[in-house]
């Protein structure tokens, strides 16, 4: 039983059509890692899932519960998805600590002292229990994406979505998110990315999609896709891609301290299950 | 007026261009103060000093005043503020409309229509609801822009950890919205604080009401009186807003450089 389902979901802004009729099911323990060109309708796609965009036609199914029927409680289905925006989008006014129990107080009804015992954890988790009394502005962008990403885990979600977690950072502090997650999809949590990180998407991924013009013109493994596309334009927007994201092919390597020497990196090991080893750098 | 205004006929017998005859100028000269003595004098200064019990009783009520009316802003201005983002249309439109109706009227009139249009008895009472309620059209405004000022991924992340709409608002924008506003809240104050003043017209005795008893008394004393006031207004503006200030860095949501 696929743990997401969606099924032919349209979405226009105007004139405009964002998504057309895009079709796809992950199982549970899935990492599907989406990617395409600037407008092509990708955090569109994420923000249907969790319906902070809603769909003009099509449907959505999160463990066989219709997540686009218009009697959905929308508030108990975004507790079981998480979410990692490109912005951070960390409450301003509070702690690193605040930031993700606020959720477990209002949201799960935790009592103040069992809330924080698990925002800490959780912040420990991604590295940061010694920034638990920061606010956000005091803290590094790839520290705020990782108190973003230790928010959404503290819901327990079923599902991860990020939407380019890694794109407003600075190229130093990519590696560091990447690293918390890898250690995600090491740990079995089933994850939709849209992201450029190329690295990432050979090594952890799953499945590949690559969306353009708001249809997935090609989907499959990550290694066929980058040696095998079917399409011109796959391999086309896959090759320049790799230029310009994918040099190194795993930056989360790098911020483990061990050497990345030119893009051959270290052992796909981190991924429980293994995807073989297709962490090679460069493009087909 | 004494100098008769000059027969019709004399204006179409001067010169194109040339104006009508004035009346001749110590006409406007007689509005000079009664008594006209100006110059502050020290006698004046001991009146002012025998009563300056009086005048702070009515500086007391221009206080009080002060307190209910902005009380009465927030309490109607700030929800106004949040309906005009959040409402719907017909709610938002209401809202929207009875600001403007009410920064579009003198205050003079809001007051007089408070106390002669309304069955409110009590000057004071009906000082606060037309105080009060011109402040919550302007505090309206200043909500508003605060509310709106605050980014708008804030609330997709509240929506997306499952708070509702009204939880993300209240738990995630309104903090922000409220540390935000306060520097226009001092400007509101102040304006408040002055503007208590204009109750001297449904004869409320506050400070100026007062002051104006007193000069009428004694008619030299004018100045001296008004510097009084004056100087009673600047220590209340002056104090609120370093209050103000005090609390806009306790709670200012820390920023980068502050580390």
């Amino acid at each position: 039983m696929s743990l997401l389902r969606v099924e032919g979901v349209s979405k226009s802004y105007g004139n405009e059509r964002v998504l057309r009729d895009v079709t796809f099911g992950m199982d549970r323990g899935d990492v599907e890692v989406v990617v395409g060109p600037s407008g092509s309708g990708k955090s569109t796609l994420l923000r249907c899932v969790n319906r902070l965009t809603e769909v003009d036609a099509g449907e959505v199914y999160l463990d066989d519960a219709c997540v686009t029927a218009p009697d959905t409680d929308v508030d108990a289905l975004r507790r079981q998805v998480g979410m990692v925006f490109q912005g951070f989008n960390l409450f301003a006014h509070l702690t690193a600590r605040k930031n993700v129990t606020l959720g477990l107080r209002r949201v799960l009804g935790m009592d103040a002292a069992a809330a924080r015992e698990k925002a800490d954890a959780h912040l420990e988790r991604v590295g940061l229990g010694a920034q638990a009394d920061s606010y956000p502005a005091e803290l590094s962008g790839g520290q705020q994406q990782r108190v973003g990403i230790a928010r959404a885990l503290a819901m327990d979600p079923k599902l991860m979505l990020f939407d380019e977690p890694t794109s407003a950072l600075d190229p130093e502090l990519i590696g560091e998110v990447l690293g918390v997650m890898r250690d995600l999809v090491a740990e079995g949590m089933t994850m939709l990315v849209v992201t450029h990180e190329m690295g990432f998407a050979r090594s952890a991924a799953d499945t590949l999609s690559f969306l353009e013009d708001g249809r997935i013109v090609e989907r499959g493994p990550p290694e066929r896709l980058f040696e095998r596309p079917e399409h011109e334009r796959t391999a086309a927007f896959l090759g320049r891609l790799t230029d310009l994201h994918g040099g190194s092919a795993d930056r989360s390597v790098e911020a483990d301290g061990r050497p990345d020497a030119g893009g051959e990196s270290g052992p796909a090991s981190d991924r429980a299950g293994g995807t073989s080893g297709a962490d090679g750098a460069g493009g087909p | 007026m004494t100098t008769p205004a000059p027969p019709p006929a004399s204006i179409s017998l001067s010169a194109p261009g040339s104006l009508p005859a004035f009346p001749p100028l110590q006409a406007s000269l007689r509005i000079a103060p009664p008594g006209g003595a100006l110059p502050l004098q020290a006698g004046d200064w001991a009146f002012v000093f025998e009563n300056a019990g009086y005048l702070l009783g009515g500086a007391a009520l221009t206080v009080a005043l002060t307190a209910t009316s902005i009380l009465l802003g927030f309490l109607a201005g700030f929800p106004a503020g949040a309906i005009e983002v959040y409402g719907g249309r017909y709610t938002g439109g209401l809202v929207r409309t009875v600001g403007v109706v009410l920064r579009g009227t003198p205050i003079v009139v809001i007051l007089l229509f408070a106390f002669f249009g309304t069955p409110i008895g009590s000057a004071f009472l009906a000082a606060t609801l037309g105080l009060g309620l011109r402040s919550a059209a302007y505090q309206s405004q200043l909500f508003r822009g605060a509310i709106q000022s605050v980014d708008e991924g804030q609330l997709e992340a509240a929506r997306s950890i499952g708070l509702s709409r009204l939880r993300a608002v209240v738990h995630v924008i309104v903090p922000q919205a409220l540390r935000r506003s306060v520097p226009g809240f001092q400007n509101e104050f102040t304006i408040v604080l002055k503007d208590t003043s204009v109750a001297f017209a449904i004869g409320l005795a506050e400070l100026l009401t007062r002051s104006f008893d007193l000069f009428v008394q004694e008619t030299t004393a004018v100045l001296e009186i008004i510097l009084f006031a004056s100087a009673v207004y600047f220590v209340l503006t002056f104090a609120t807003n370093r209050a103000l200030d005090r609390l806009d860095r306790r709670y200012a949501i820390p920023s980068g450089e502050s580390v």
